[in-house]
């Protein structure tokens, strides 16, 4: 219980630092919403009228309370580009990347996690030659690579799946996994890749310990002592460096989901950065980082189920 | 009678091509029902890959059985192990024989509840699941005896000590009654009352059941305690093998000699005013007793030393408790002689040393050393009193850096306060080399391409190589085969008699205690419960912790065994106490010359 509380307050308390780097960061960053607002070209006093409408003439310490107290509330303010408000904006684009991140990831699992214990099992053989080297591939190709093949690939040869676009879930929800599918192989890939070296490395470790032997020495299959004592043990590491990829995933979304023309987390957060959009940099800033620490929690929590060693202490 | 197991003429290799190696060259022994044969032998003898070639356990480690027989004699007709194939070894494997091995902390499997381990092999082998197999569980658990065998199956093995997961992993191989237990080390890694519990429980269990037992150790003295018959190893072969009685007694092959000469024996010191080198095997000159001066001169007076861990806890990670590691310890040693601080592990020995060199914070007390008070002194004057005290690690794989020339390592104290350079320097180093018998050629070398003794020596010349007038020995020998440990302690006594360095020896093993100390203190849970001087301690021990201690230590020799009667230690309690825990003062009685006990009750 001291260990869930432990994690929770850790997690608010790291919103919050991100919450104050995020204001001081658009704060000191050139630019000025007002002018944003009205061009350059505006005649000084409605600009200064402006200013004081929107509170930028206030402290610091004032704006960021207001600023706050609004993403407490649910009133996240308007885009400047889009010109609508920012919390549906943003809950949109956040189910539709959260598609892309949770499909990249299942794929990213459900080859990682066979193809490392395979390679692990036979170590130093010519299985873990191709595993590892195919991974060290993975790794090394950015996601972009990945993607371009793949539109190649799937969408202008075979024309299995769509190049670009985003369908929401609630409207359609094969259509949707459909869309996605292509943009999460893409950086499922480099995931997968990653995870299987991580799997690999993990399982090798534990299959050298002595309660490894002691479960054959039971006279136990070696599919049970590899699948259930083995990857029992190796299957919380594994789960938190997933955890901690989901970060990156969100760096790479910004990139594949410009490349698939694919409306996400990724492409707003572009195309407020491209705009000094700065209300919709700092939420959906403030907003990734967030959904990253939850995932992270996620995991830790997962380790209370998964090690009991944590659960008792 | 046909024996259980015989093997004939085992081959085992590791590795293909060039770097291939055999571990087990020409291995022929037999073990009979109900009989205890003990393999002994010190690292590389390829005792442990014998034993895992009989389970067939050897090929996941990347062995190869390449040649000989492995017949284990059964009901419906005999099977060559050697030949076996898989789905054969899988039946035999914790049916016909199980398996123990040496570290208890690990054996054991950190996600599962003790119950679902225990009841794995009853399910593959006997088809047993559910309430029968909980039923059996159960039963096995009181078998070894474990206390509140209940509430055990449904635990996690981190809720066990050590020496309760060492039983859970005997009820393990035990669950379907084989016919040959074979232990590898099972009581190395555990405290000596522990172990003399767990040797104990596996002569019972062989008495209860009549299974034959495999005994696999480098440890003389528990081979005394347990073996029928001994099979003694060197370097993949088998070099002697007989009665336990007839190998202690009347020892054939000179290795056997070498390795029972270096082996410490509680009660040889009887007598002997003061502690003297090993007589090892070749030495021709009867070693010199390391006597100490006529006028005694102090050199370190520790007095009350307190160390405290503080414990965290709660959500925001406060200080809640405290763990008494040391716990008001006094006491004094002389130029040119050994301190012994001896206990069981969690007693506060190491702690205690760390605390005089201050590589710990101690939280009160002091410890003068020449006149000066090392716990008070200041960040600069605690380096230069550093000088007059060097330490010696327990792991020399550890304690030695792996890029650094072993010139560079010997030097860099030398270094570091500026005490020689250039010429001068390499010719100390050179000296301390020969100091410590190693050729001149290793200075060029690098720690991987030396043994365990020798990376000790090199870690003696360290702390030798800036005079100074104490060294403090936390298990310097534990980690060593016994020839090489005979080896080390003996250069270590010639120091002492050459140099007049005084030692701070810190050590579990009584035995090898006995043989060095010439001043003993018995440490347990964080405090001094008797100290004086080696022979009041050996001989006249008034402590309850003391004799229970002497009585745990097992003899290397076969006519003095253990009963199990004998044995009946209490756990040691925890040493966390709560902040508000004020401790009483260590209060001491006087039974004899320098000879104190602490008060009881």
């Amino acid at each position: 219980m001291a260990y869930i509380i432990n994690r929770v307050l850790s997690v608010l308390l790291t919103l919050f630092l991100i919450s104050v780097i995020t204001f001081a960061v658009t704060n000191i960053l050139p630019g000025d919403v007002a002018m944003m607002i009205m061009g350059t070209q505006s005649n000084p006093e409605a600009l200064a009228g402006l200013r004081e409408s929107l509170g930028l003439n206030d402290p610091l310490i004032v704006q960021y309370g207001r600023w706050i107290g609004g993403l407490l509330t649910g009133d996240w303010g308007h885009s400047l580009v889009f010109r609508e408000p920012i919390a549906p904006l943003i809950a949109q684009k956040v189910v539709a990347s959260g598609v892309i991140v949770v499909m990249s990831m299942t794929i990213a699992l459900l080859f990682a996690i066979p193809l490392g214990v395979w390679a692990a099992i036979h170590r130093d053989r010519w299985q873990d030659s191709t595993a590892s080297t195919s991974a060290l591939v993975g790794v090394s190709l950015p996601d972009f690579f990945w993607g371009i093949m793949l539109i190649l690939l799937f969408a202008r040869a075979l024309g299995w799946f769509p190049s670009s676009g985003f369908v929401h879930p609630a409207d359609d929800l094969l259509g949707a996994i459909r869309h996605a599918f292509l943009p999460s192989l893409a950086l499922g890939l480099g995931l997968m890749a990653h995870l299987t070296r991580m799997t690999r490395s993990t399982m090798i470790g534990i299959l050298q310990q002595e309660f490894i032997r002691v479960a054959r020495a039971k006279g136990l299959a070696e599919r049970e002592v590899v699948w259930s004592y083995g990857l029992r043990n190796a299957i919380g590491p594994v789960l938190t460096v997933a955890g901690l990829q989901v970060g990156y995933l969100f760096g790479s979304i910004i990139v594949v989901e410009s490349l698939f023309n694919y409306t996400g987390m990724g492409w707003l957060t572009y195309q407020a950065l491209l705009n000094r959009d700065i209300p919709l940099i700092q939420s959906s800033v403030f907003v990734i980082a967030a959904v990253v620490m939850l995932t992270n929690l996620l995991v830790d929590l997962l380790y209370v189920v998964i090690d009991p060693r944590i659960r008792l202490s | 009678m046909t024996p259980i197991i015989n093997i004939e003429k085992l081959r085992v290799t590791f590795g293909k091509g060039d770097e291939e190696v055999t571990a087990v060259k020409d291995v022929s022994f037999s073990i009979n029902p109900g009989e205890t044969v003990c393999i002994v032998g010190e690292s590389g003898s390829g005792k442990s890959v014998t034993s895992l070639s009989l389970m067939r356990l050897v090929e996941f480690g990347g062995g190869t059985i390449v040649d000989g027989r492995m017949t284990l004699a059964g009901e419906n007709g005999a099977i060559d192990l050697a030949q076996a194939d898989a789905d054969t070894m899988r039946d035999i494997r914790g049916d016909e024989m199980g398996m123990i091995f040496q570290e208890p902390m690990t054996s054991l499997n950190p996600v599962f509840t003790i119950e679902r381990q225990l009841t794995d092999g009853l399910r593959v082998h006997r088809g047993l699941t559910g309430q029968a197999a909980t039923k059996r569980a159960l039963q096995l658990l009181k078998e070894v005896r474990i206390p509140e065998p209940e509430r055990r199956l449904k635990q996690y093995p981190h809720e066990l000590s050590g020496g309760m997961r060492q039983r859970v992993v005997i009820a393990i191989a035990m669950a379907c009654h084989p016919r040959l237990l074979i232990a590898d080390e099972p009581t190395t890694a555990l405290d000596v009352t522990i172990q003399a519990e767990i040797l104990a429980l596996i002569n019972q269990l062989k008495r209860e059941t009549g299974m034959a037992v495999m005994f696999i150790t480098h440890d003389m003295a528990v081979v005394a305690q347990i073996a029928d018959r001994v099979v003694v190893m060197y370097r993949g072969d088998v070099v002697e093998e007989g009665p336990v009685e007839e190998i202690f007694a009347n020892p054939k092959a000179e290795y056997t000699k070498a390795l029972l000469a270096a082996v410490p024996r509680l009660g040889e010191m009887r007598g002997k005013a003061a502690p003297e080198p090993l007589r090892l095997v070749g030495d021709t000159v009867p070693p010199k007793p390391i006597t100490p001066r006529e006028t005694p001169e102090l050199l370190l007076e520790v007095r009350n030393l307190t160390t405290y861990f503080p414990v965290k806890g709660g959500p925001l990670r406060r200080h809640v408790a405290n763990v008494h590691a040391v716990e008001d310890v006094s006491f004094t040693l002389n130029k040119g002689e050994t301190l012994s601080l001896v206990g069981e592990s969690g007693c506060g020995k190491s702690s205690c040393g760390r605390s005089i060199l201050r590589l710990v914070e101690p939280t009160s007390g002091s410890a003068i050393l020449d006149r000066k008070d090392v716990l008070a002194a200041s960040h600069r004057d605690l380096r230069i009193l550093r000088r007059d005290m060097q330490m010696i690690f327990q792991d020399p794989f550890a304690s030695l850096n792996p890029y650094m020339r072993l010139s560079a390592q010997v030097a860099e104290p030398l270094r570091n306060f500026d005490l020689a350079r250039g010429l001068e320097l390499q010719d100390r180093v050179a000296a301390l080399f020969d100091r410590v018998e190693l050729p001149r050629a290793y200075m060029r070398r690098f720690p991987h391409e030396l043994s365990g003794g020798q990376r000790q020596r090199i870690a003696i010349a360290r702390a030798l190589s800036v005079s100074p007038k104490l060294i403090i020995a936390d298990e310097a020998v534990s980690a060593l085969d016994v020839s090489v440990q005979a080896q080390v302690l003996n250069l270590m006594m010639e120091l002492q008699a050459d140099l007049g360095l005084s030692f701070l020896f810190i050590s579990h093993d009584m035995a090898v205690v006995e043989r060095v100390s010439h001043n003993v203190a018995v440490m347990y849970l964080g405090r001094i419960v008797e100290i004086g001087p080696r022979a009041a301690v050996f001989e006249n021990p008034q402590h309850s912790y003391t004799k229970s201690l002497m009585l745990a230590v097992p003899i290397a020799d076969p006519r003095d065994r253990k009963q199990i009667g004998d044995l009946n230690f209490k756990p040691i309690p925890s040493p966390m106490h709560p902040l508000s825990y004020t401790p009483e003062p260590s209060r001491y009685e006087t039974v004899g010359p320098g000879h104190l006990v602490l008060r009881e009750g």
